[in-house]
């Protein structure tokens, strides 16, 4: 510190700060530990836990989510979460970065229309859409089915372009100017040039596009009524106070991946969430 | 000459092309033509009759008569429209295409072979190649439900009448019920009432919440930001669905807030029981609030990182004090910057489906029509229509539920700055 004299009301201040700080993480961390804590507890019930954290710990409740699989087949949950997040995230990205790509770099005639389209269809509860796709499914006999999750997921990926559209939007015209000049095909430009430039970009839109359907829960709930095909989340919402510790362990399984991924994309995740707000 | 080809592919789509001698396209556009007509004979008028009708005859197990599947009909109807409005569009760029060639033969140019046509249309229209799967896509798994429960909130289907019984287009029938029937009125607008009061709350606590995390963080005096930034991260990335069951139980009879207050001698809370009134109302909305937090604080920390510091060292020279350096400086900045993301908010907020449906689902008050006094118009639509086969009415409160928040999201949008520089911007 150079300054020798830090004021009275500066060092108040500091402290009133971190007070706050410590009290915030307290209040994010807190109900995390307790998920985490209960997931190790001896006892399943969450009446056997007395209070917030069990007195005895094992590792029961891990072996149980993978072994006492004949009531909540864990294993097979998981395996179907897997699928359809693997699926969706494959077709969804590749989806992605072609609108993207398209809706940044070229000026087309139906280009603000097919923007102003996207967002008016965004002002439609996703959930009316979600009745009548069951609907629609019912009628057609599809509920029941892996891959029309991963078709409805997948094909509603490029709705949530702009992000990407913001990323191509850095990139300058003048290479793919120079590009045109040397004789080059707009799609020889999009493989060559900008799909490696944008590797960055290609490798957040597919991380999102797994995280949405490997944490989602009211498409599945509505589209699999087969024990059998359930997802992780529709299998963890069955669960009840009974099998707390289940649950706890459960949720630890699936949120650590999850939890991973969204670190490691920490540098992405502001541009993420500001999507939608104007850059200066 | 010239105009008889335009004329040609006019009537019939690809003679002209046949006439200028490119036999693949023509016989291509031929083919289209071909599939389209026997559509049109064999399945598709009937759809479109249907589609008015919704069925004329009705199943009878006695006699052994196949009944009309209304649902099915409409479905079968509105693809049919879509593809009348597909081929529609093809025949136009069919007669584009003859006219083009028309041109081009008249400046004495000789048309190029198919495949070099092939090859230099993906190449000139990339977007279109581009953009016809994710638009194709998007139609028949968005535009098209949307289009089926608008027309389903028109006719009775729902309640007894499902198939084999045949259903009806009834005009405003359920959006009347919503507004005149005394059961469901009295419901829609108490929901509605609530609803809007805690879209208010749920942004204000969420934005704020994040902004002052957000500048707590980007204060001088804290050291290790990244690691004071990992707690909200962490609650951030944990899926919804699991936050939200974790803090049910959190809040249930046995877990670990009502043990504490039964230990010392108190009888447990049914916080969330059908009973709790304000108490479930308070939950949900700190519930709430610790999950969306995390999310508006890492949108504003980006706000508030494209910001110009000369302003406040200008400020404090002039003897202005932190707090109006808060609300003359950063506040018109940052809520100019992200009046978008407050609307996206409140409309999430609005149709915010996990929080009550995970805290409190499958709950029904007295004096509600199959909702609880914590229900949202989403969960209530959920309710409605998936739990109880309200279709017909369950389209009409959702179709409500748009009209709501487009013309609030479109109002706030297109007076706010950020629309009218949005030209300005790529």
């Amino acid at each position: 510190m150079k300054k020798k004299h830090v004021s009275k009301a500066a060092i108040l201040d500091a402290v009133i700060t971190y007070v706050i700080l410590i009290a915030v993480c307290v209040i994010f961390f807190f109900p995390v530990l307790w998920i985490i804590a209960s997931s190790f507890s001896r006892s399943g019930s969450i009446y056997d836990i007395k209070g917030f954290f069990p007195s005895s710990f094992s590792m029961a409740s891990y072996v149980k989510l993978f072994r006492d699989t004949a009531m909540y087949n864990y294993p097979n949950w998981l395996l179907n979460t897997l699928f359809v997040a693997v699926f969706s995230s494959l077709i969804g990205t590749v989806l992605v970065i072609l609108t993207a790509f398209t809706i940044s770099t070229f000026q087309f005639k139906s280009r603000r229309l097919l923007m102003k389209s996207a967002l008016v269809l965004s002002m439609f509860p996703s959930f009316m859409g979600m009745t009548a796709v069951y609907l629609i499914m019912v009628n057609f006999n599809l509920i029941n089915q892996l891959w029309s999750l991963i078709l409805i997921y997948a094909a509603g990926a490029p709705m949530g372009y702009l992000v990407q559209k913001g990323y191509f939007d850095t990139i300058s015209n003048t290479i793919y100017e120079a590009a045109r000049i040397d004789g080059a095909t707009n799609g020889m430009i999009f493989r060559k040039i900008t799909l490696p430039l944008a590797k960055p970009m290609i490798v957040y839109t597919a991380l999102t596009q797994f995280a949405w359907p490997w944490s989602d829960f009211i498409l599945p709930k509505l589209l699999l009524k087969n024990k059998e095909l359930w997802t992780v989340s529709v299998g963890l919402a069955s669960l009840d106070e009974t099998q707390f510790s289940r649950f706890a362990a459960g949720s630890v399984f699936i949120s650590v991946p999850i939890v991973i991924l969204y670190f490691s994309l920490s540098k992405f995740l502001v541009a993420g969430v500001s999507a939608g707000a104007v850059k200066e | 000459m010239k105009k008889i080809r335009v004329y040609a592919s006019s009537v019939v789509m690809g003679s002209g092309q046949l006439m200028q001698g490119q036999w693949i396209k023509g016989l291509l556009y031929l083919g289209c033509l071909a599939a389209f007509v026997t559509y049109l004979v064999t399945t598709g008028v009937t759809d479109i009759i249907g589609f008015f009708t919704l069925g004329t005859e009705t199943a009878d197990p006695w006699l052994g008569t196949k009944g009309d599947d209304s649902i099915l009909m409409m479905l079968r109807g509105i693809l049919a429209f879509f593809i009348i409005a597909a081929y529609g569009l093809l025949h136009a760029a069919n007669i584009r295409d003859v006219k083009e060639g028309e041109e081009a033969l008249a400046q004495g140019k000789k048309l190029p072979s198919f495949w070099k046509a092939f090859r230099t249309f993906t190449d000139r229209k990339f977007y279109v190649v581009a953009l016809f799967v994710p638009i194709v896509g998007v139609l028949i798994l968005n535009v098209l439900p949307i289009v089926f429960m608008i027309l389903i909130s028109f006719t009775n289907y729902g309640g007894d009448i499902v198939p084999p019984a045949l259903v009806d287009w009834v005009g405003l029938d359920n959006y009347g019920k919503i507004l005149t029937l005394t059961e469901i009125k009295g419901t829609f607008f108490r929901i509605l009432g609530w609803n809007l009061v805690w879209a208010v709350l749920a942004t204000f606590l969420n934005y704020f919440g994040g902004l002052g995390l957000a500048l707590l963080l980007n204060k001088k005096c804290v050291k290790g930001k990244t690691f004071w930034r990992t707690f909200p991260i962490l609650a951030y990335a944990i899926p919804g669905f699991i936050t939200l069951l974790g803090f049910k139980f959190l809040f249930s009879y046995g877990g670990p807030i009502n043990y504490y207050i039964t230990m010392n001698g108190g009888t447990a809370v049914g916080f969330l029981d059908i009973d709790a009134g304000i108490k479930a109302k308070l939950i949900g909305l700190l519930v709430n609030t610790w999950c969306s937090v995390p999310t508006s604080m890492l949108l504003a920390t980006g706000i508030l990182s494209n910001m110009n510091t000369d302003l406040y060292d200008a400020a404090s020279i002039d003897g202005a004090g932190r707090w109006k350096q808060f609300t003359k400086i950063t506040l018109p900045f940052v809520v100019f910057s992200t009046t978008p993301v407050i609307i996206t908010s409140f409309i999430g907020n609005f149709n915010n489906f996990g929080v009550f449906y995970f805290l409190r689902g499958g709950l029904y008050n007295d004096g509600y029509f199959l909702a609880s006094d914590t229900d949202l118009l989403i969960n209530w639509l959920y309710n409605l229509s998936i739990d109880n086969n309200y279709y017909g009415i369950g389209a009409a409160v959702s179709l409500v539920i748009f009209i709501i928040t487009s013309v609030i999201s479109l109002s706030v949008y297109v007076r706010s700055n950020a629309y009218r520089k949005e030209d300005s911007f790529r």
